[in-house]
C-alpha cells in the first residue's frame, strides 16, 4: 500500500492512550505519514473547570464549550494535514458535530474502540458516524453495531508493539525493586482483589492504581499505588517469574468470569517473553494455542499452577517462547494496523483517494541527493515519498530547524506562490 | 556586539520603507543591523543601507524555470539561511506575513523573532502585527507602514530622522539643506497595480501643466520594461515644448542610475511606487496622486514635505485585487478638465471635488497628511487612532489628541482582542 497520511485521534486520558501511542509507532513504522491529536494535553484545562464550584448547568455549558473547542482543533487538523484516515481511539474528543463535518468533507474515520462494549455504552450514540468501528469483541457486539447502522464493524483484537514489549536486561537494582515470584500489574478491580486475597502467602507485588482501602493487600501495593508507567510495566514483566493476569471485573462474586475479549497485557506479557498465568477468555483460543499460554478457569487452578510453575522453571521458558514467537507473527500493533488499512480499502470506495498530482516533485539537485537520502533516513521516509509528505514531515520537527529542512520548506511554498513551475 | 536580523522579502517600496526600523536598530549602541531580502533588490539595498550586512535570498518568481527555481533554493538559499543562522541574533524582525517568511522564520529560536514566527511547526504572529491585521478593517485611518515597522522597537528613533525633508535634498553636506540640483521633473509611468496610476492621457496633461507652471528644464520618464511602451505613448500625448525636453529612460535604467536620476530632480511626479520612496528617502520632493488603493495615511511618501494628492472617494481605500463596482470613480479628480488648472495655480477653488492635497508632516506617532486643500471626513476619528496608537506603543497619553472619549473604548475594542490581555505579555511592563 502507498504512503497514506493518518491522523491517529488520542483520548483525553485512560486505557486507550497508551495503545493509541502505539498504534501511531506502527503506523510510522510502516512508513505511513503520522501526525497525532495530543488530547492529553488539554485534559488538565478539562479538569480545572471540575474544580470552579459552580452550578451543574454552568458546569455542563462550560464543560461542552471546552469539548467543542478540542473538536475544533481536530477539525483544523484535518484541515491543515489532509488526511487519508483519521483513526480516532476510543474516548476520542470528537463531538457529533465534528464527526459529521469530518463525513461531510469526506473525510474517511476509523475508530479502534479497545474498550468492552457492555461496559461503555455509549458506542451507540458515535459508532454511526464513523466511517470503519474496529472492536475487541465479537458477537453480539458485531450484530449490534451493524443494527444501529455501522455496517463498517471489523473484529481487531489487541496487540504488541515488539520494539517496545521486548525481553530486556535488568541490572540487579532494577531486579529487586521490580521483580518477585508473582505479580499483578494493573487496577485494583473487586474481582481481583478477591483473587488476590488468596495469595498473600507468596513472595507477591502488586502494581498499578486502585488499591486503596484493603488492609490485607494494601502492604504488597508497590510505589503507593501510583500510576506505572509503560516502560515499568516492561521491566515488571521481564524481572517476575510468574505474571498474573487475571481479567477486570466489577464484581467480585465470580472471581474468573471467562468473558470474551483479550486484554492488551496478555499480547504484552508474551512479546515480553515474560511467563504470564492469564484467565481463559472465548476470544483467547484464536489467538494463542494451548502450548503457548498458561492459563487457569478458577483460584484453585491458579494456586495450583503457581506452585508447579515456580517449581519449574524450564517449562515457563518454553511457553514464553511459543508464545513470544506467536505475538511476534501474529499479534503486532503492525499486523493489526494492516488489518485495518486492508479492511477499509475493501469498504470505502475509492479509498484512499489520490492527491493532487498536477504539480511534479522537483528534482533535487545531484550535489544535495546524498544529504536528501540522509535526511529521508532521519525521518524513516522511504526514497521515493512525495515531496508533500517530505515537507509535511519536516513540519512535525522540534525547535529550529537546519537550513536545509528550512530551504526544503521555503521551496515548497515558493511553488506554491509562484504557479508550481518546478 | 548585538547583532539584529531584518526579514523583508516583499517589493522595492517596502525596502525602503524598512528604513526607520533598520536605522533605530542600527542607533542602537554596539549593533550590526542584518538585511534579508530578495536577491534582485541586493543593488538597491546596498545603496539605501550601505551599513547592512545584506543576505539575499531567491523569494520572487521572476524569470526562473523549474530545475533553476530548485536550486536556487535549496542550494544558494541554503547557503544564505546557514549563514544566517550561524550569527546567533539578539533578535529577529520578520516583516511580512506570508509563507516564505514564517518557513524562514524555522531557522530561529521563536522566541526571538518579531513578527511572524514558527514554533514546532505552527505559524505564529506577535501581537503587534496581529493589532494591525485587526485595523487592516479601518484602512481610512491607518498609520504609515515605516512607522508600523518601525515600532516592533520600543526606542524607534524620531521619525524627523529617517529621511531629509523634501524642501532641501541632502547633497552631501550634511545640513539637510540641499538646493535643487536642476534635474528636472521625473515622471513614474506606473506603479505595480495598474489601477493606482493614472491613465497616460491623464498623465501627460499633469506633466505638461506641471512642466510649464515650474518652468523646467528637464523631464524624465522614468519605469521599468513594461511601461517603456506607455513612455512612448506619452510622449506623443505631451505639448511639443514639453515633448523636446522629455526623455523617456523606462527600462533602461539599472539601481545606481535611478538612484542618481531621482536624487537629482527637482520634483518627481508618480503614484505610489518604490521609485516614490527611494525619492522621499532621497530627500527628493514629491507630488503623489493616490487614488484605488493606494491611500496616503498607510503608504505616503515618508519625510516633511512632500505633497499628495489623495482621492477622497467613499470607497476608499479598495482593493486591487477585486474589480471596481463604483466605475472608477476616484480616477475622476484627476481627469477632470480642471484638474491641471488647479495644478497650475494652487487655488483651491479651481480644486475638483473629491480630491484632498495634503502635505507630509509628522507627530509624536510619526508621518502623517496635513490637508491643504479639500476636507478629510476622517481627520478626528484618524488623530484619536493615532493617539491610541501612541499611548499603546509608548504609554503617551495626550500627544496628538488630549482626553479619552467613548472612541477610545471602541478602539481598544476592536484593536485588541481578549486573548491579548489574558495570554499575552504586553509589549512593554513596568518590570522593564
Amino acid at each position: 500500500m502507498k504512503t497514506l497520511r493518518i491522523l491517529v485521534v488520542l483520548p483525553l486520558y485512560g486505557g486507550s492512550l497508551p495503545i493509541g501511542r502505539y498504534v501511531a509507532t506502527a503506523l510510522k513504522d510502516m512508513g505511513h505519514l503520522v501526525e497525532i491529536f495530543e488530547a492529553p494535553e488539554f485534559n488538565s484545562a478539562y479538569d480545572c473547570l471540575r474544580k470552579l464550584r459552580v452550578t451543574t448547568d454552568r458546569l455542563d455549558y462550560l464543560q461542552n464549550s471546552f469539548l467543542n473547542v478540542v473538536s475544533q482543533s481536530v477539525l483544523a487538523k484535518v484541515e491543515t494535514f489532509e488526511p487519508d484516515l483519521v483513526l480516532a481511539m476510543a474516548q476520542a474528543p470528537l463531538n457529533h458535530q465534528a464527526l459529521k463535518r469530518l463525513r461531510r468533507d469526506g473525510v474517511t474515520t476509523a475508530m479502534w474502540f479497545v474498550e468492552d462494549h457492555r461496559l461503555f455504552t455509549y458506542w451507540k450514540s458515535f459508532a454511526p458516524f464513523y466511517d470503519i468501528f474496529a472492536v475487541i469483541q465479537k458477537e453480539p457486539f458485531l450484530s449490534d453495531l451493524e443494527a444501529i447502522g455501522q455496517p463498517n464493524a471489523l473484529y481487531l483484537p489487541l496487540a504488541a508493539l515488539p520494539d517496545f514489549h521486548r525481553p530486556i536486561d535488568l541490572d540487579p537494582v532494577e531486579r529487586r525493586r521490580f521483580g518477585s515470584d508473582v505479580s499483578f500489574m494493573g487496577a485494583g478491580y473487586p474481582n481481583r482483589r478477591a483473587a488476590f486475597r488468596q495469595l498473600v502467602h507468596l513472595d507477591l507485588k502488586l502494581w498499578g492504581t486502585e488499591w486503596e482501602g484493603d488492609h490485607v493487600l494494601e502492604p504488597l501495593v508497590q510505589m503507593r499505588g501510583a500510576r506505572v508507567s509503560s516502560e515499568e510495566c516492561v521491566k515488571i514483566f521481564n524481572a517476575t517469574r510468574i505474571n498474573l493476569n487475571l481479567h477486570s471485573s466489577i464484581q467480585a462474586d465470580q472471581l474468573v468470569t471467562g468473558d470474551d475479549f483479550v486484554n492488551p497485557r496478555t499480547f504484552e506479557l508474551a512479546a515480553c517473553g515474560a511467563f504470564q498465568l492469564v484467565d481463559t477468555r472465548s476470544l483467547l483460543g484464536e489467538a494463542f494455542a494451548d502450548d503457548e499460554l498458561a492459563t487457569f478457569t478458577s483460584m484453585d487452578e491458579l494456586i495450583a499452577k503457581i506452585d508447579h510453575f515456580l517449581a519449574n522453571p524450564e517449562e515457563c521458558h518454553a511457553i514464553t517462547e511459543r508464545g513470544r514467537a506467536r505475538v511476534l507473527k501474529d499479534h503486532t500493533y503492525h499486523a493489526r494496523m494492516q488489518a485495518l488499512l486492508d479492511f477499509t480499502a475493501s469498504r470505502i470506495q475509492d479509498w484512499p483517494r489520490d492527491r493532487d498530482t498536477a504539480t511534479p516533485d522537483p528534482d533535487f539537485p545531484p550535489e544535495l541527493r546524498d544529504e536528501i537520502r540522509q535526511l529521508l533516513a532521519r525521518l524513516g521516509l522511504p526514497e521515493d515519498v512525495s515531496f508533500a509528505d517530505l515537507v509535511w514531515s519536516l513540519r512535525q520537527q522540534q525547535g529550529t530547524l537546519s537550513e536545509l529542512d528550512t530551504a526544503i520548506l521555503f521551496l515548497d511554498e515558493w511553488r506554491k506562490l509562484y504557479a508550481k513551475r518546478c | 556586539m548585538k547583532h539584529y536580523l531584518v526579514i523583508q522579502l516583499a517589493r522595492f517600496g517596502d525596502l525602503v520603507q524598512t528604513k526607520r526600523l533598520v536605522a533605530t536598530l542600527a542607533a542602537r549602541p554596539d549593533s550590526r543591523v542584518h538585511l534579508c531580502l530578495d536577491r534582485s533588490l541586493e543593488p538597491l539595498a546596498r545603496l539605501v543601507y550601505p551599513d547592512a550586512i545584506l543576505h539575499p535570498v531567491t523569494a520572487h518568481g521572476t524569470g526562473l524555470d523549474g530545475p533553476e527555481a530548485v536550486r536556487a533554493m535549496l542550494v544558494d538559499n541554503r547557503r544564505a539561511f546557514a549563514d544566517m543562522r550561524a550569527v546567533g541574533f539578539e533578535r529577529v524582525y520578520n516583516l511580512n506575513f506570508s509563507g516564505l517568511n514564517f518557513r524562514l522564520a524555522a531557522l530561529f529560536d521563536p522566541d526571538t523573532v518579531e513578527g511572524y514566527a514558527w514554533k514546532d511547526g505552527q505559524e505564529l504572529i506577535s501581537p503587534w502585527a496581529a493589532m494591525a491585521m485587526r485595523w487592516s478593517d479601518h484602512r481610512r485611518l491607518s498609520i504609515n507602514l515605516v512607522d508600523f515597522w518601525a515600532a516592533y522597537c520600543p526606542d524607534a528613533i524620531a521619525p524627523q530622522r529617517v529621511n531629509p525633508p523634501a524642501s532641501g535634498r541632502d547633497d552631501g553636506r550634511g545640513d539637510g539643506r540641499g538646493g535643487g540640483l536642476g534635474g528636472g521633473l521625473g515622471v513614474v509611468l506606473a506603479g505595480r497595480e495598474s489601477r493606482r496610476s493614472l491613465p497616460v492621457e491623464v498623465l501627460a496633461r499633469v506633466v505638461g501643466t506641471v512642466a510649464r507652471a515650474r518652468g523646467v528644464g528637464r523631464v524624465v520618464l522614468l519605469g521599468g520594461p513594461g511601461e517603456r511602451a506607455a513612455g512612448q505613448a506619452m510622449l506623443k500625448e505631451l505639448p511639443p515644448a514639453v515633448q523636446a525636453m522629455t526623455r523617456n529612460v523606462a527600462g533602461q535604467t539599472g539601481w545606481a542610475d535611478l538612484v542618481e536620476i531621482v536624487g537629482s530632480l527637482d520634483l518627481l511626479l508618480t503614484p505610489d511606487t518604490g521609485t516614490m520612496h527611494l525619492a522621499a528617502h532621497l530627500g527628493t520632493p514629491v507630488l503623489a496622486f493616490f487614488l484605488s488603493s493606494a491611500w496616503c495615511f498607510e503608504t505616503g511618501p515618508y519625510g516633511e514635505g512632500h505633497v499628495v494628492h489623495q482621492a477622497t472617494a467613499p470607497c476608499l481605500p479598495c482593493l486591487e485585487t477585486r474589480p471596481c463596482d463604483h466605475g472608477l470613480q476616484c480616477l475622476g479628480p484627476f481627469a477632470d478638465p480642471g484638474y491641471p488648472r488647479f495644478l497650475a495655480t494652487g487655488n483651491p477653488d479651481h480644486a475638483p471635488g473629491g480630491l484632498l492635497a495634503c502635505q507630509s508632516r509628522f507627530d509624536a506617532l510619526g508621518q502623517t497628511y496635513a490637508p491643504m486643500i479639500g476636507s478629510d471626513p476622517d481627520a478626528e476619528q484618524r488623530a484619536g487612532f493615532r493617539q491610541f496608537i501612541l499611548s499603546h506603543l509608548t504609554g503617551d497619553h495626550d500627544s496628538i489628541r488630549k482626553g479619552l472619549s467613548d472612541m477610545d473604548t471602541l478602539m481598544a475594542q476592536r484593536v485588541h482582542r481578549e486573548r491579548d490581555w489574558i495570554t499575552t505579555a504586553p509589549m512593554r511592563t513596568i518590570t522593564e
